[in-house]
């Protein structure tokens, strides 16, 4: 790949070229959102302070997921279990803040968050403990964890406190016009874990072991500290989907389908973000974007009076044929090299 | 395959005591002889909780669960074989049921063979997306599961409206039972099934192609084999296993909705583990996978005595997956 010396020229296009390699999926996804966001606010009548809060609140759940499977896909591993992590979360926090004040239903948060994140710590220890596959053990905690939410919270009940609410909505009641804090819940999270993988050593460390785990162990990185971290990370957001869950309905749903459809989303949302599910390639910030189109998508066909069924067809559709592009171009690529 | 680095690596050389060694080894080659023994110590426990369950008629109800379940997880097997894994095989059965019911006051040949048809087309995509355009199996098997979802919540609504209740004989070899109602048809099937797959898997150029395809793809592909055929064929065989397993599920629940095969995804997908086949591919066999279908069906059983909710059996399934996938994972390490 190195360009010869003294050709300035074609080493500044081969630059130019990796640069958008690297980046193109990324910024096509943020391109893509732009341009939904701008059809959708032409197909509404009013398109203001309201639905801006709406649209940033009810992302918050699969951007938090798409984060947390992200850090995990990156690292090379999945996290099947993401979705019966959010459920638990969401079942045991709606359950314990029942009738709480603001400052109790802060320390019941720290300690979801805290528990979730040791809890998925575990899952990447037995992970690269045992060696069974990520994708084997993340299925088997997709059956614990939900089975445990369901036992905490045997039917959808609950609550939550105002202020607790309107952390990540913006208002007591969930509704309403400000959308300050839900931006800043969407936005303060997604800044953090970008900039630490991106920067710091050990976030640099998931991508050498996502793109070659033996490289990077002989290369003096701890491969099963990468792994149990990112597991940890993504237990942790996983947690965070759940509690901003019980922030927006003030209520706990520990229904199986949720904890799948949760799954669902976050891998969709990862893929077609960018992250190749090999690892070590792609970024959180893709990711976030195609999450943030896969709900936006229901909002824009409810406008456009199409039946909901026939979003979930569409949806599935695009995900697929995306998908299909993709590997066609892969494959064309392939030839050429 | 790779290199062999990471911290779990001096584990299990030398320094274990020798009848932990031995028990290994009878683990690595007799693997069916453990799952027989697990499964026997199971049924046993169950009989000691229940007494009525060690008996032909105690059992007929676990193998009525059972067949369905093996049927779903044979699909499961071969493309787990091939390093792929059907997360569709609920929604594909589903659908399929949902045909045969539509079809039912036609006559029951033709409902079924509709209802296989579905399955073959809706597994066939799948081919299409993993073999020709190379999609990630996980991703293509999960949308085209929520893809279907979207299209039979429609038509149930419209033009497959009332089709609800099936033909009376797929209702008898989905719940019937022959020889004094002590053997369920379904198990019939289930052994017709088990003879094509593991004859199949064992003695036919397909059935090692599938191994191959798994084991070393770059080898196949060098070797002339164009994967993309094998791949479309095993997801093809798996709609229509799925297909066929739904329609004996719409047989014995006698109706058809929206729910009915969801609880048997994870479950196909566990039989296929617990039965020894390896999710990387080139590893694995039909009769574990039985094995694996008839001891999540005996425990089910266990756990209805016991009074168990559906909570509790998720949180013991997912166990017993994850205990079984170590110790496979041990062993083959220790060889």
């Amino acid at each position: 790949m190195s360009a010869t010396t003294g050709d300035m020229t074609r080493s500044v296009a081969e630059a130019r070229r990796r640069w958008l390699r690297m980046h193109g999926w990324t910024i096509g996804v943020w391109v893509l959102l732009a341009v939904l966001l701008a059809w959708y606010a032409t197909l509404i009548p009013a398109f203001g302070s309201f639905t801006i809060a709406s649209i940033a609140k009810n992302s918050l759940q699969t951007v938090y997921l798409a984060i947390s499977q992200g850090v995990v896909v990156i690292v090379g591993g999945i996290d099947l279990g993401a979705g019966a992590m959010m459920v638990l979360a969401n079942s045991i926090s709606a359950r314990l803040m029942d009738g709480q004040g603001f400052g109790m239903s802060m320390v019941i948060s720290a300690a979801v968050l805290a528990g979730a994140a040791l809890l998925n710590g575990f899952v990447g220890w037995i992970i690269v403990r045992s060696r069974v596959p990520d994708i084997i053990v993340t299925l088997a905690t997709l059956f614990v964890f939900s089975g445990v939410a369901l036992m905490i919270l045997p039917s959808p009940g609950g609550g939550a406190s105002g202020g607790f609410r309107a952390m990540f909505t913006g208002s007591a009641g969930g509704v309403g016009t400000n959308y300050w804090p839900s931006l800043a819940a969407l936005v303060i999270p997604l800044a953090a874990v970008s900039v630490w993988l991106r920067r710091s050593p050990r976030g640099l460390a998931l991508y050498a072991v996502g793109s070659d785990v033996n490289a990077a162990y002989l290369s003096g990185v701890n491969t099963a500290r990468a792994r149990i971290t990112a597991y940890a990370i993504g237990g942790a957001f996983a947690a965070l989907a759940g509690l901003a869950i019980t922030a927006i309905t003030a209520n706990g749903d520990p229904r199986f389908t949720n904890a799948a459809n949760g799954t669902l989303n976050s891998v969709a949302a990862v893929v077609l973000g960018g992250i190749a599910l090999t690892g070590g390639v792609g970024s959180v910030i893709g990711a976030v974007a195609a999450g943030v189109i896969l709900f936006i998508l229901n909002p824009i066909l409810t406008a456009m009076s199409i039946d909901p069924n026939t979003a979930q067809v569409i949806r599935g559709v695009l995900i697929v044929a995306v998908m299909m592009t993709a590997g066609l171009l892969e494959v064309r690529r392939r030839r050429t090299e | 395959m790779s290199l062999d680095v990471g911290p779990a690596r001096d584990t299990l050389i030398g320094g274990e005591p020798p009848a932990r060694r031995a028990w290994m080894r009878v683990m690595s080659e007799r693997p069916l002889m453990v799952l027989g023994a697990v499964l026997v110590a199971l049924v046993l426990a169950t009989g000691a909780i229940e007494p009525g369950y060690l008996s032909l008629r105690g059992l007929r109800n676990t193998l009525l669960l059972a067949a369905p379940l093996g049927i779903m997880a044979a699909g499961q097997t071969l493309l787990m074989l091939t390093r792929g894994i059907d997360l569709s095989v609920a929604m594909i059965g589903t659908a399929a049921a949902y045909v045969a019911g539509n079809q039912s006051p036609n006559g029951a040949g033709i409902a079924i063979v509709l209802g296989l048809v579905v399955g073959c087309v809706a597994g066939a995509t799948n081919g299409v997306g993993v073999g020709v355009f190379r999609v990630n199996p996980l991703i293509m098997t999960l949308a085209l599961s929520g893809i279907i979802l979207g299209l039979f919540t429609q038509w149930a609504q419209t033009f497959l409206q009332g089709s609800t209740s099936v033909a009376p004989f797929i209702r008898t070899i989905g719940a019937g039972s022959f020889f004094d109602h002590r053997i369920p048809w379904n198990v019939l099937i289930w052994g017709a099934v088990a003879i094509v797959m593991i004859g199949g898997l064992r003695r036919t150029g397909l059935g090692r192609m599938l191994y191959g395809v798994g084991d070393n793809p770059e080898a196949v592909r060098l070797a002339g084999v164009r994967i993309w055929q094998v791949l479309l064929a095993a997801y093809t065989i798996s709609g229509f296993f799925a297909a066929l397993g739904g329609i004996l599920l719409a047989g014995q629940s006698g109706a058809v909705d929206l729910r009915l095969a969801q609880n048997f995804l994870l479950p196909s997908v566990a039989a296929a583990v617990i039965g020894g086949t390896s999710i990387f591919g080139g590893v694995g066999t039909y009769s574990g996978t039985i094995f694996g279908a008839l001891i999540l069906s005996v425990l089910n059983s266990m756990l209805t005595f016991l009074d168990a909710g559906q909570a509790v059996k998720q949180v013991v399934y997912g166990l017993i997956v994850l205990a079984l996938a170590w110790l496979y994972a041990a062993v083959t390490r220790a060889e």
